[in-house]
């Protein structure tokens, strides 16, 4: 049953780790194939902690840490990272924070020294705190012209109601006119080195030194107890769909789909060893095969399950031209109901594996990716091991595996159906699916 | 220099070129073949095709279906696309480094034997029309940059886009596909860059198994009319459904060969790159526009023929943008007058250097700079001196180029003007 295409010579690079005496555990992975370094501070505590009404403060805190420390102001700051040539951002995902800087080889223990003074002085200053929310303001406005994003956005809200991941991490434009620089420094003080905190190093350099400089220079995490999030989604039954109305646009933008599985979920690897055969394997899968290739009704379209925590959203994304958006969501189900039905065929099983196996070392190829696939690991619950394993695991999916995992997972008749477009030109057939709710 | 591998050069004797960077920090390769065919050699009429055809060549050959292509290369641990421009048209596979030999093959294959059919070019007629629809006619600022070039060139060929107009798109036919493969599609035409765990000798012998024998075509031959030169400002209103006002405006500057380029990019990284440069402090930090940009793309997507360096704003809702646009005027105007300081100076080379050293870490863009370098610049080995030009420009050359290029006269302006639906529908359909 195992196959996949074993890549010749591909060994994982070693990642270092030590767990300091401050409490911080710290990656390291010496990468000398360029004079560079990429330092990542991460915290366990992200958007999935905004309190509600309060949208967009844990990644609107983030990013106040460019804004300025105790020593410097927000310009004195961007001219000392930009004079050293580094790329320098702080931001928050769902389930995690990270300040992260990167630069050449030969700035390290500036790049570390920096990357301390802005975590642990920052300045807070209530002028840069209003530039930063109304720019985000004036970004957020400016979105609502982007369709793609107004889909993605309306569909996590309307599948995640009443949880944690129903808003944008970025906020809202009715929870960031609300936000204060008090309620910024207080979310920095309670979050302040949470225990779970952990750095990664990855670049031309030395783990040990890292490691030493580590120890020496950071502050000790202090111990205490962190809340245990609760996440129950709302449950869908039948077809529900909402049309954001545009009648200016001349093509629809469609995400179709339900709550997924987390990241930590026993079946996640056969799950996308499962996607890659439906829609997540580009021209391999069955969804682009149809709907792009034979019927031309799409530049694109794919399948994804996010990895997150908590379960993250199962979506079927495209987009196509006003009349064909109808005739687009049945193929989409069409496809679905027959995968289901019969399941993937060997070749099909064999593909995914080989394509999951074969590409694993890519994943590994910059700073950036080697660190996030340790972050990734970390913040997920999954443990480094995953990391080695994983070639193993997706080999070890079996065709009647997939056909459980897909089965057990995917249900076309309970789905939610987001569609920004042309209302009228195609409401009344979607009402042949279920309720259909319109929106401006 | 360290993260540039020393490429090897050979020429069959039909034309084609191959160069090959040996890489051994993965077991992986990249596999690219770069076209010199891009929308600059299309004519109008048949705008569009030169994207079409980067379609029609995942449709299958007399051995590979359609889009068997894909899959095969996916099975094998691969990725794969294809992407077009106004000046090369590249194909590139990211593999296990054993296995080069299959998209050797594959390529190969296509090259000589695709398979055109009606049927296969209906279906990538509307993908493709689908594909202009989410880039330019319903991204929020498509149409706009599409009337920037149609304004600023009156007779090159840049003036119309890549993905080409809707109606030729509409018209084109199985005949001209068949025309433009047989003029375009030659090994003489063509540039194979491979970079990764390889040995060049191997590699080598392996493209020249398989590309050995397919014949060269006479060149095209086609005239490209130059551009004159701009002798006043040009500008433009469009009116469309909008939350925002937004300008975007563009020079004329040189080709990826002159010597100007490069100082023009580092007037590019310090008027917007990073948190220091003059237009985040000056109107993005304080709110006043939600972006502002200079940019005029990076190596190795230098165009061929003389480019345009835009500079586009986007205001904040409470920004009014003629008042942006005035500022943004002076902004590049106290650039033109005063050079810039030597702290800044030295600031800004350093970003360009560091932020090149970056893109470096993959094996596609290494592949990338030395085959676009061959198709566009004539030379892959221009790569090479990249940093050293960066760390040679003075202050002197930037505020030289900045007084020979970004004059009024020089520049071509198109405004956004957000209506209301109503005023939209009576505009008539976008298209």
């Amino acid at each position: 049953m195992k196959s996949g295409v074993q890549s010749r010579a591909f060994t994982l690079p070693k990642i270092h780790s030590s767990l300091l005496k401050n409490g911080l555990n710290v990656y390291a992975v010496s990468w000398p194939e360029l004079p560079l370094v990429s330092l990542h501070l991460i915290l366990p505590c992200g958007a999935e902690a905004d309190p509600q009404g309060r949208e967009g403060l844990a990644d609107l805190s983030s990013e106040m840490l460019t804004r300025g420390t105790q020593q410097r102001s927000a310009l004195q700051l961007a001219a000392e990272v930009d004079g050293l040539g580094a790329l320098f951002s702080a931001s928050s995902g769902w389930n995690g924070s990270s300040v992260y800087i990167s630069g050449l080889s030969d700035d390290l223990e500036r790049l570390l020294a920096l990357l301390l003074e802005i975590y642990t002085r920052p300045a807070f200053s209530p002028e840069e705190f209003e530039q930063a929310k109304q720019r985000r303001i004036g970004q957020l406005v400016q979105q609502k012209d982007e369709s793609q994003i107004i889909a993605d956005e309306r569909f996590q809200q309307i599948l995640f109601q009443g949880t944690s991941y129903a808003h944008p991490v970025y906020g809202t434009l009715d929870s960031l006119p609300k936000l204060l620089i008090e309620e910024i420094r207080e979310f920095h003080r309670e979050n302040f080195l949470l225990p779970g905190s952990f750095m990664v190093f990855v670049g031309d350099l030395q783990p040990e030194k890292c490691f030493r400089w580590v120890e020496e220079n950071f502050p000790s995490i202090i111990p205490r107890k962190t809340p245990e999030g609760v996440f129950s989604p709302p449950s869908l039954s039948g077809i529900k769909t909402r049309i954001i109305d545009r009648p200016d646009l001349t093509q629809s933008q469609i995400r179709l789909g339900h709550v997924g599985i987390s990241h930590s979920h026993p079946d996640y690897i056969p799950f996308e060893v499962m996607n890659y055969i439906l829609g997540g394997g580009g021209f391999s899968s069955r969804l682009m095969k149809r709907v792009r290739s034979e019927l031309g009704y799409t530049y694109g379209i794919n399948s994804s399950l996010e990895p997150r925590r908590y379960p993250g959203p199962f979506t079927i994304s495209t987009f196509t031209p006003t009349d064909k958006t109808f005739p687009c969501i049945q193929e989409i189900f069409s496809v679905l109901q027959s995968f289901l039905e019969e399941g993937a065929a060997d070749q099909e099983r064999e593909e995914a594996v080989n394509f999951f196996t074969g590409s694993y070392p890519r994943k590994f190829e910059t700073l950036s990716q080697i660190a996030q696939r340790i972050i990734q690991a970390n913040l997920h619950g999954l443990g480094l091991e995953y990391l080695s394993a994983y070639p193993e695991r997706v080999a070890g999916v079996s065709g009647e595996k997939i056909f459980r995992t897909a089965r057990q997972i995917i249900h076309p008749q309970d789905m939610l159906a987001v569609v920004v477009g042309r209302a009228e030109s195609f409401r009344r057939q979607f009402e042949s699916l279920g309720p259909v709710e319109i929106v401006q | 220099m360290k993260g540039i591998p020393e490429f090897s050069e050979h020429r069959l004797s039909n034309g084609l070129r191959i160069l090959i960077g040996e890489v051994h920090s993965l077991p992986m390769i990249t596999y690219q073949v770069h076209f010199a065919a891009g929308s600059r050699y299309e004519r109008p009429g048949i705008t569009g095709i030169t994207h079409l055809f980067e379609h029609m060549m995942f449709k299958g050959t007399h051995e590979v279906g359609p889009e068997e292509f894909s899959r095969i290369i996916q099975t094998n641990g691969g990725t794969l696309n294809a992407f077009t421009t106004t000046d090369n048209t590249s194909y590139y596979e990211n593999l296990p480094a054993d296995r080069l030999e299959l998209a050797a093959r594959l390529e190969a294959d296509r090259l000589q034997n695709l398979r055109l059919t009606d049927e296969s070019l209906e279906t990538e007629r509307e993908v493709v029309r689908s594909e202009r629809k989410l880039r330019s006619v319903n991204s929020p600022f498509g149409l706009l940059i599409e009337q920037l070039y149609a304004l600023a060139y009156e007779q090159h060929s840049y003036r119309w886009p890549v993905v080409g107009w809707d109606y030729d798109l509409k018209n084109l036919n199985l005949e001209d596909c068949r025309e433009y493969y047989r003029i375009h599609y030659a090994p003489n035409n063509a540039v194979v860059a491979i970079v990764g765990d390889t040995r060049t000798d191997e590699a080598f012998k392996t493209v020249e198994k398989y590309y050995g024998h397919i014949p060269s075509q006479p060149q095209p031959g086609l005239t490209i009319t130059p551009e004159k030169p701009q002798r006043g400002e040009k500008r433009a209103v469009f009116k469309k459904v909008s939350q925002v006002s937004v300008f975007f405006a563009a020079f004329h500057i040189p080709g990826i060969n002159h010597p100007d380029l490069i100082p023009l990019q580092i007037l590019c990284v310090a008027l917007s790159t990073g948190r220091s440069s003059r237009f985040f402090e000056k109107f993005e930090k304080p709110g006043k526009a939600v972006e502002v940009q200079a940019e005029m793309g990076y190596p190795p997507f230098f165009s061929m023929d003389p480019g345009l360096l835009q500079i586009y704003a986007i205001a904040s809702p409470s920004t009014s943008i003629d008042g942006l646009e005035k500022e943004v005027w002076e902004e590049v105007e106290n650039l033109r007058r005063q050079p810039l300081p030597g702290e800044e100076m030295k600031k800004v080379k350093k970003q360009a250097r560091a932020y090149f050293l970056q893109g470096l870490q993959t094996l596609f863009f290494k592949g990338l700079l030395a085959g676009l370098y061959q198709v566009r610049a004539g030379d892959f080995r221009a790569m090479y001196s990249l940093m050293d030009r960066y760390e040679s420009v003075t202050a002197e050359d930037v505020s030289r180029v900045a007084q020979k290029y970004l004059r009024p006269e020089n520049r071509t302006v198109v405004t956004l003007q957000p209506v209301t639906q109503k005023e939209h529908e009576d505009l008539g359909e976008v298209e």
